[in-house]
């Protein structure tokens, strides 16, 4: 296998450019699917690694459950470095496991709690709460999805902008955004190179979810100032960094974005943009990692399998 | 510890306390524990509908005032109001809820709100679409 067993640990690092540029030049809707995707066969791949060096190192430790043939020098040979790369992927992959099961807890954990929160009210699919603090967000699952937001924000938007927001959360929840968040939450917990591909996807969905309720409300002015309305009655304690060389947060690019003109859906744009450079980048990336891993599990299945006595 | 073994089966604390707030706002003026007991139609025992009633009155749902030995209680809010609590306080325990609720707006960077304010100008001065 040599080192390219390694290959799917440092691949994603080949979805950064594309994370960055697809936020800006995709049409929403492809580049949520496209960084969702790439995330998702990057992670997997990355964890097959990890657990088939794991094999390699496990067989080393003294009084381990696998079979004894599996720490024969042969399998170990198969490993560039396996004295090390051994030992060390059995708490990286045990870290994985358990930062996976603690992110699909805990997003269990809110949802239940959010539903229960709403138990009494009646059943309809836009909760509205009695509160100072204004806040909407869409909530999925249970019984049907529903849209929760405070008398706080629905009393400073006009009419227009009511719809926009309702429309946003709706597309939301019909397009099952949570699903594509948790999967590229739990990639980002598989491999820390994924994160940029999180914080991208976070906002090619509330971008999707603009674009969707412009659609819908017929006016994409509408929608940038409930955003902007609601941005600046919702502001908190600004987050801590040095004014003046923060980029703009993601908030006035949604508004600039619909302020300006409808994104067009173009096809799998050409190598000889920076956007396409990009995106074969990332598309070679994910290939050549999926391929080595593929590759690997395979190897390493037939040389186990040679091993084994039985 | 003692409430757990009371605590009927698989009823969420939240319908009990939707339930009971319910029968407080029916009753015409204040209220004893015994008599939203009486009223409700589960067998809830008494010291559940304290221990309930004393939940809503930290969640400010209800008021209470001293009426011989025992308390009056009277609601302060309606359902809603105190689902609005509830979630209050779901979001403030969750830290990360970010990525489970897509909330319609994140918070804003130092600079955005001159920014946002800037776009909201240019937008209004453009006039309607």
């Amino acid at each position: 296998m040599g080192v390219f067993v390694f290959l799917p640990l440092v691949l994603p690092l080949t979805a950064w450019p594309v994370a960055r540029l697809a936020e800006q030049r995709l049409y929403p809707r492809a580049a949520t699917r496209l960084l969702a995707g790439l995330a998702v066969v990057m992670a997997v791949c990355s964890t097959v690694c990890l657990g088939l060096l794991m094999v390699v190192g496990t067989a080393q430790l003294p009084g381990n459950p696998l079979p004894d043939a599996w720490s024969d020098p042969e399998v170990r040979a198969a490993v560039p470095y396996d004295e090390i790369a051994g030992k060390v992927a059995i708490p990286a992959l045990i870290a994985v496991l358990l930062a996976c099961g603690r992110t699909l807890w805990r997003h269990g954990r809110v949802r239940r709690r959010a539903h229960r929160a709403l138990v009494g009210l009646p059943a309809t699919e836009v909760a509205v709460l009695p509160d100072d603090t204004p806040y909407a967000y869409a909530l999925p699952g249970g019984r049907r999805g529903r849209v929760v937001v405070t008398t706080a924000l629905l009393s400073c938007l006009e009419p227009a902008e009511r719809r926009a927001l309702f429309a946003h959360e709706r597309a939301h929840l019909a397009a099952r955004h949570h699903r594509f968040l948790l999967a590229v939450q739990l990639a980002a917990r598989a491999n820390p190179f994924l994160r940029p591909l999180r914080t991208a996807l976070s906002f090619t969905a509330e971008r999707w979810a603009d674009e969707e309720a412009a659609r819908v409300v017929g006016s994409r002015r509408a929608v940038a100032r409930a955003i902007g309305k609601a941005a600046l009655v919702s502001r908190g304690t600004p987050a801590v960094t040095l004014a003046g060389f923060a980029a703009p947060g993601p908030v006035p690019r949604r508004v600039a974005a619909l302020l300006g003109p409808a994104p067009v859906m173009r096809s799998w744009p050409s190598v000889f943009t920076s956007v396409g450079l990009a995106a074969w980048g990332a598309a070679a990336g994910t290939a050549v990692s999926a391929l080595s891993s593929a590759n690997s599990a395979v190897t390493m299945v037939l040389i186990l399998h040679a091993a084994t006595p039985w | 510890m003692t409430d757990q073994r009371q605590r009927p089966p698989r009823r969420g604390q939240g319908e009990l306390e939707a339930q009971i707030l319910s029968v407080l706002r029916a009753a015409e003026g204040p209220a004893t524990a015994g008599w939203v007991q009486e009223r409700l139609d589960g067998d809830l025992a008494y010291t559940t509908v304290i221990t309930i009633l004393t939940r809503l009155l930290n969640k400010g749902a209800v008021t209470r005032e001293r009426v011989g030995r025992s308390f009056a209680w009277t609601s302060a809010s309606d359902e809603a109001g105190l689902a609005a609590h509830r979630m209050r306080r779901v979001l403030d325990a969750e830290s990360d809820r970010e990525a489970v609720l897509a909330s319609f707006v994140t918070s804003l960077e130092p600079d955005d709100e001159r920014l946002l304010r800037e776009l909201l100008g240019r937008a209004e001065s453009e006039g309607e679409d």
